[in-house]
């Protein structure tokens, strides 16, 4: 039989041992913990809980798998330039090829999103010339198009998804965009011949005909006033009132073909955002 | 109970030796975790860790890097707050007091006049004479001479000072009515002194332009012409004199904006005189 106090002793001894035991936390436990709190999309507490795993886990074991959550989350948070921060760390503490391939692709999403359109797209340039990565040149592709509709360039976005699959939704959806965009340039050159016409092009019929009265009027009454030899008359008409209409004509042109094509390309963003189920930055 | 006391040792340095076991959550590891994401710039969540070992560890460094997080995250109220909970005998007594002032500086700029009736050290009461002189700029009359305002400041920071109190004393500022007055008599002039070179010299050429039509048709027997020259020649002219006058005041705008500029800069640049602190080093 034990003695009371003996017991006593005993039960202290393990109560001491259990309080011990239950103030540690493993590494991989914080490393659950936070990753939960990732997942309940709670990332302000999840990137408190990653740096606090890697403050105190001086093993380096979860580098990579929390810094990449850490920069997950401040995406997620739209803290884009944070989250890029911890996704370089995040590539640079990738031990395998698929990891660092993983990693550089959330980056160049971040830079799609914030629109460093630029800087994604040498980075997928930089992979497309890896020769490790040629059985990853349909995702690369992918991401290409995606950075060349975030460029406003929906004729090289239909070029990079048509590598994947001629009949790519993606391909099919910059097609239209494109077909639908209307030429700046085009129009500006059309109201330099025919004032009014670059707006009739962008299908603003009422404001290119408008146009083209006021220029024909403008244009009929200075031109009459050198042929009677009205030659003051002709200059402020001239000057005044046709060349302020021309120029006007000019400015409107461009600016219906701009106004015309962010609704087109507003419209295609939309349905990326809203409708679009395939893989998004 | 020896036996009992050997086993606890001996357990307990089985328990400790398992390197994967961090005890995450005790107070000096969340203050550990809180400095080490001070140092990181992310006062945010530096705060969070502080303020949950606050009244465990009540700690007065604690407490003034609360302050100084809160006042980095721009709530310089809640950062003066902190102040209460203070002890007079912290260490930080002085440097709070200091930073009280910048706080209320960057919460509204204006001119603070803070007696400190408590004997202190000198860097200190120093600190306080120059933000007081300083924040005197921000008042609309400074009423001391320029050798007291001065009299605070070491040799690297008087010409930054002395040149603000000029700024504050003599404005170059441009007065409206003399504006007004010199393009009422000579078109363009006024806009001229504000410093409008190429709008005062189209005033000038305009209203000269339109005035001598006017003249000329009607000397020519063209009356319609000039009165249609006469009314065009009146606009410009009034417009001429209500822009010049415009323009000084615009031009004294940007004076006051420059002054309050130069005075943010000046106490930015040097810390708002709050001594360096070694926390992170």
């Amino acid at each position: 039989m034990i003695s009371a106090n003996k017991l006593k002793t005993v039960l202290l001894f393990i109560f001491i041992l259990m309080i011990e035991a239950s103030a540690q936390t493993s590494a991989a436990d914080q490393f659950n913990y936070a990753k939960k709190l990732f997942d309940e999309e709670k990332y302000f507490d999840a990137v408190t809980e990653f740096k606090r795993l890697l403050f105190f886990d001086k093993s380096d074991k979860y580098l990579f798998e929390a810094n990449k959550f850490i920069g997950l989350s401040y995406k997620s948070g739209g803290k884009f330039s944070e989250a890029l921060t911890y996704l370089t760390l995040t590539e640079i503490n990738s031990k395998t090829k698929d990891d660092f391939f993983n990693s550089r692709i959330e980056i160049i999403k971040v830079n799609i999103l914030r629109r460093t359109t630029s800087r994604a797209l040498s980075l997928l340039d930089s992979l497309n010339n890896d020769y490790s990565f040629t059985d990853k040149k349909d995702e690369i592709n992918y991401w290409l198009g995606w950075a060349y509709i975030f460029s406003d360039d929906w004729e090289n976005a239909s070029l990079s998804f048509s590598k994947i699959n001629e009949n790519h939704e993606l391909k099919l959806l910059a097609d239209s965009v494109s077909n639908e965009l209307y030429n700046k340039t085009l129009a500006k050159i059309l109201s330099v011949i025919i004032p009014g016409a670059g707006q009739i092009y962008t299908g603003e019929y009422f404001s290119g005909l408008l146009s083209f009265g006021w220029n024909v009027l403008w244009g009929y009454l200075t031109v009459q006033s050198f042929v009677d030899d009205r030659i003051f008359d002709g200059v402020m008409t001239g000057s005044f009132l046709w060349m302020r209409f021309y120029n006007g004509n000019l400015q409107n042109a461009e600016k219906f073909a701009e106004e015309k094509n962010l609704i087109v390309t507003n419209n295609a963003l939309r349905y990326l955002q809203k409708e679009y189920s395939g893989n998004k930055p | 109970m020896r036996k009992y006391f050997i086993l606890l040792i001996i357990l307990n340095s089985i328990i400790i030796a398992q390197q994967d076991s961090i005890d995450f959550r005790s107070p000096e590891n969340i203050k550990k975790f809180g400095d080490y994401l001070f140092c990181q710039g992310d006062y945010l969540r530096a705060v969070e860790e502080y303020k949950s070992v606050q009244n465990i560890l009540r700690n007065d460094t604690v407490n003034f890097k609360m302050m100084l997080c809160y006042s980095n995250l721009g709530l310089y109220e809640t950062s003066n707050d902190l102040y209460k909970e203070t002890s007079w005998v912290s260490p930080f007594h002085n440097d709070i007091e200091l930073l009280k002032i910048k706080n209320k500086l960057l919460e509204m700029p204006r001119s603070i006049q803070v007696f400190y009736d408590v004997p202190m050290d000198s860097v200190f009461s120093i600190g306080i004479s120059k933000l007081n002189m300083t924040s005197r700029l921000y008042g609309e009359d400074i009423r001391i001479s320029k050798s007291q305002f001065l009299s605070p400041f070491d040799e690297k920071e008087n010409k930054a000072a002395a040149s603000l109190y000029d700024l504050k004393t003599n404005p170059p500022y441009k007065s409206p009515a003399l504006a007004g007055i010199m393009s009422a008599i000579i078109p363009g002039t006024g806009k001229m002194y504000s410093g409008e070179w190429a709008d005062g010299i189209t005033s000038f050429i305009v209203t000269g332009l339109m005035a001598f039509l006017a003249y000329d048709n009607f000397h020519a027997g063209h009356n319609t012409r000039g009165w249609i020259f006469t009314t065009l020649g009146t606009f410009f002219y009034g417009g001429n004199v209500y822009g010049s006058i415009a323009a000084a005041q615009i031009f004294n705008a940007k004076i006051n904006f420059d002054i309050q500029d130069g005075i943010k800069l000046f106490l930015d640049h040097n810390n708002y005189f709050l001594p360096d602190y070694d926390f992170c080093k």
